[in-house]
């Protein structure tokens, strides 16, 4: 049985101690797993992401990263935060927050080298890192001359040059273009085959097929309300409409216009069928 | 709109500082330097002879790093320089630099005479003035930024205010954006602001707004630090490269800096 690395037991948050943001969230994720987190807007997905980075803590309830509470007190101890720090990483939603340094090149290599990474090393992660991307040739420019989709990249190999055990992404395709999708989408499949866990909120239902073993979704009530395996998931689409989370296509064959629900692969032959 | 523009064109463009020319060939730490050691001699030079020397090696020095003439001097003859001017042009009457009169003319019923030394005096000034501000120009033209700010580590400048520095170049360029962005959105949808009245108001909504996307910004900044193991002391790589070009360049400049001296004191004995 693989380790298990996030345990969440009935875990509220709330901005400002008046808005809730998560209401009694239970949540088990094993080391090495691929994890989806899809919901519609303001259900908590990104709030989740942030108490699993320990940037935020829970109002009441408990998270217990391999074994020992996230608290705050937990934190001033400076071994155990280099340590959690190095095996967690987080990718932002917004590249603006992610890229704060005046080039990509220091952007990079900001975390390995707060936290104590040899010089030596830390250069080798950062050409290894910015090859994988394919932004080498970006190195010395200033993140406001780059494209959203040359950001998300930096942004994504800010957080790989850490080298962490687990990634934590908040929408890591929004607003890209379908190559670049992916090509973020190889990125995070070979990291999780080498043993990463990765752990994914986005609405993007095309990606969450390949990037997720098991998918939960949050509902309206700010919890989780269903999990199952992707094309379990996918397949239901009375549960994804009710949910706000189905993708209508509306679209023209000669002179008749279609309108349906996101189909896939498997889904084509009926498709067909249903033109023909 | 346009001043917003302007403020972008010649505060972000990286235009001269890609080039490979002499300048942006040198270490940073060195033309750093170098420039410091120039600025120096014109500062305490009184001879306007070396002043004009100084001024025509800021033009060479332009020239080898590729920056296009006619830019370099519309951007060191502009604002400064021309108001170093007006402010000189007092300096030619005989009120403030009596002496020799050479065109006197009446004012108001005053007669005000423009003297020789009144006008050796300004054109002295003027001369500082405009060298003074080709050298800076040279040195922001031909550095990247952020490579002026790593530099400031050498005058032993803490590391967090370099890196604060470096946070705030990165993101006034954001903050650039959104005001233009959001006046691209008013002028859509009402048109141009005829109304001081109304004008002041949509400013007075924009700071507001702007300071309220800085702080929600800063916040958001300091988790994304945190999360990569920021903890109050940061840590960066100084990485410079110097050559022996640079020796030579950094001794050519303390040569003439002393030129400049010895040249002052042959002049006074």
């Amino acid at each position: 049985m693989a380790e298990l690395l996030f345990e969440l037991k009935e875990v509220y948050f709330s901005y400002l101690g008046k808005f809730p943001a998560l209401c009694g969230v239970d949540l088990s994720i094993e080391a090495g797993s691929r994890v989806g987190v899809i919901g519609a807007n303001g259900t908590g997905k990104s709030t989740l992401l942030t108490l699993l980075d320990a940037l935020v803590f829970p109002d009441r309830g408990s998270i217990k990263v391999m074994g020992r509470e996230l608290t705050e007190s937990v934190f001033n101890d400076s071994v155990f935060t280099r340590t959690f720090r190095k095996r967690v990483g987080f990718v932002f939603q917004n590249p603006e927050v992610q890229l704060f340094c005046p080039t990509v090149k220091e952007d990079i290599i900001f975390g390995p080298l707060q936290l104590g990474v040899p010089l030596m090393e830390v250069r080798k992660r950062l050409e290894k890192t910015s090859a994988a991307l394919k932004i080498s040739h970006l190195l010395e420019r200033s993140p406001h001359q780059l494209s959203i989709g040359e950001k998300r990249k930096a942004a994504i190999a800010s957080v790989l040059a850490i080298e962490p055990e687990v990634l934590l992404l908040d929408e890591p395709t929004a607003g890209l273009d379908p190559q670049t999708t992916r090509d973020i989408m190889d990125i995070l499949i070979a990291e999780n085959e080498s043993g990463k866990t990765i752990i994914t909120a986005t609405h993007d239902l095309h990606i969450i097929e390949e990037i997720a073993g098991i998918v939960h979704v949050f509902g309206e009530g700010r919890r989780i309300i269903r999990s199952a395996p992707p094309a379990e998931l996918l397949s239901d689409q009375e549960f994804l409409q009710k949910h706000n989370l189905a993708h209508i296509h509306r679209h023209k064959h000669g002179n008749v216009v279609h309108v349906h629900p996101h189909v896939h692969l498997e889904h084509h032959g009926q498709e067909k069928e249903s033109h023909g | 709109m346009s001043a917003l523009s302007f403020l972008k064109d010649s505060v972000f463009s990286d235009e001269y500082a890609g080039c490979r020319g002499f300048l942006q060939a040198r270490d940073t730490r060195f033309k750093v330097a170098i420039i410091f050691l120039l600025l120096l001699a014109v500062l305490f030079s009184k001879n306007i002879y070396f002043l004009i020397l100084l001024y025509m090696l800021c033009l060479f020095l332009a020239m080898f790093s590729k920056i296009s003439l006619g830019f370099f001097l519309k951007r060191t003859w502009i604002f400064i320089p021309l108001f170093s001017f007006f402010i000189a042009l007092p300096a030619l009457l005989d009120i403030f630099s009596p002496g020799r009169p050479v065109l006197s003319f009446n004012l108001a019923g005053i007669t005000l005479r423009i003297t020789q030394q009144g006008i050796a005096g300004a054109v002295f000034f003027f001369v500082r003035v405009l060298t003074s501000v080709s050298l800076a120009a040279l040195l922001v033209l031909t550095t990247r930024h952020y490579a002026l700010l790593k530099a400031l580590r050498i005058f032993r400048v803490p590391q967090i205010f370099v890196m604060t520095m470096g946070m705030c170049y990165r993101y006034v360029y954001l903050f650039i954006e959104i005001i233009e962005n959001t006046y691209l959105a008013i002028k859509s949808r009402v048109g141009f602001v005829h109304s001081v009245k109304k004008g002041q108001m949509i400013v007075a909504v924009n700071i507001a707004g702007l300071w309220q996307r800085s702080y929600i910004l800063h916040d958001r900044v300091y988790s994304a630090m945190l999360s990569r193991g920021y903890c109050g002391e940061p840590k960066a790589i100084d990485e410079f490269n110097s050559d022996f070009k640079d020796w030579i360049s950094l001794t050519a400049a303390i040569l003439l800096f002393s030129a400049g001296l010895l040249w002052q004191s042959c002049c006074l004995s």
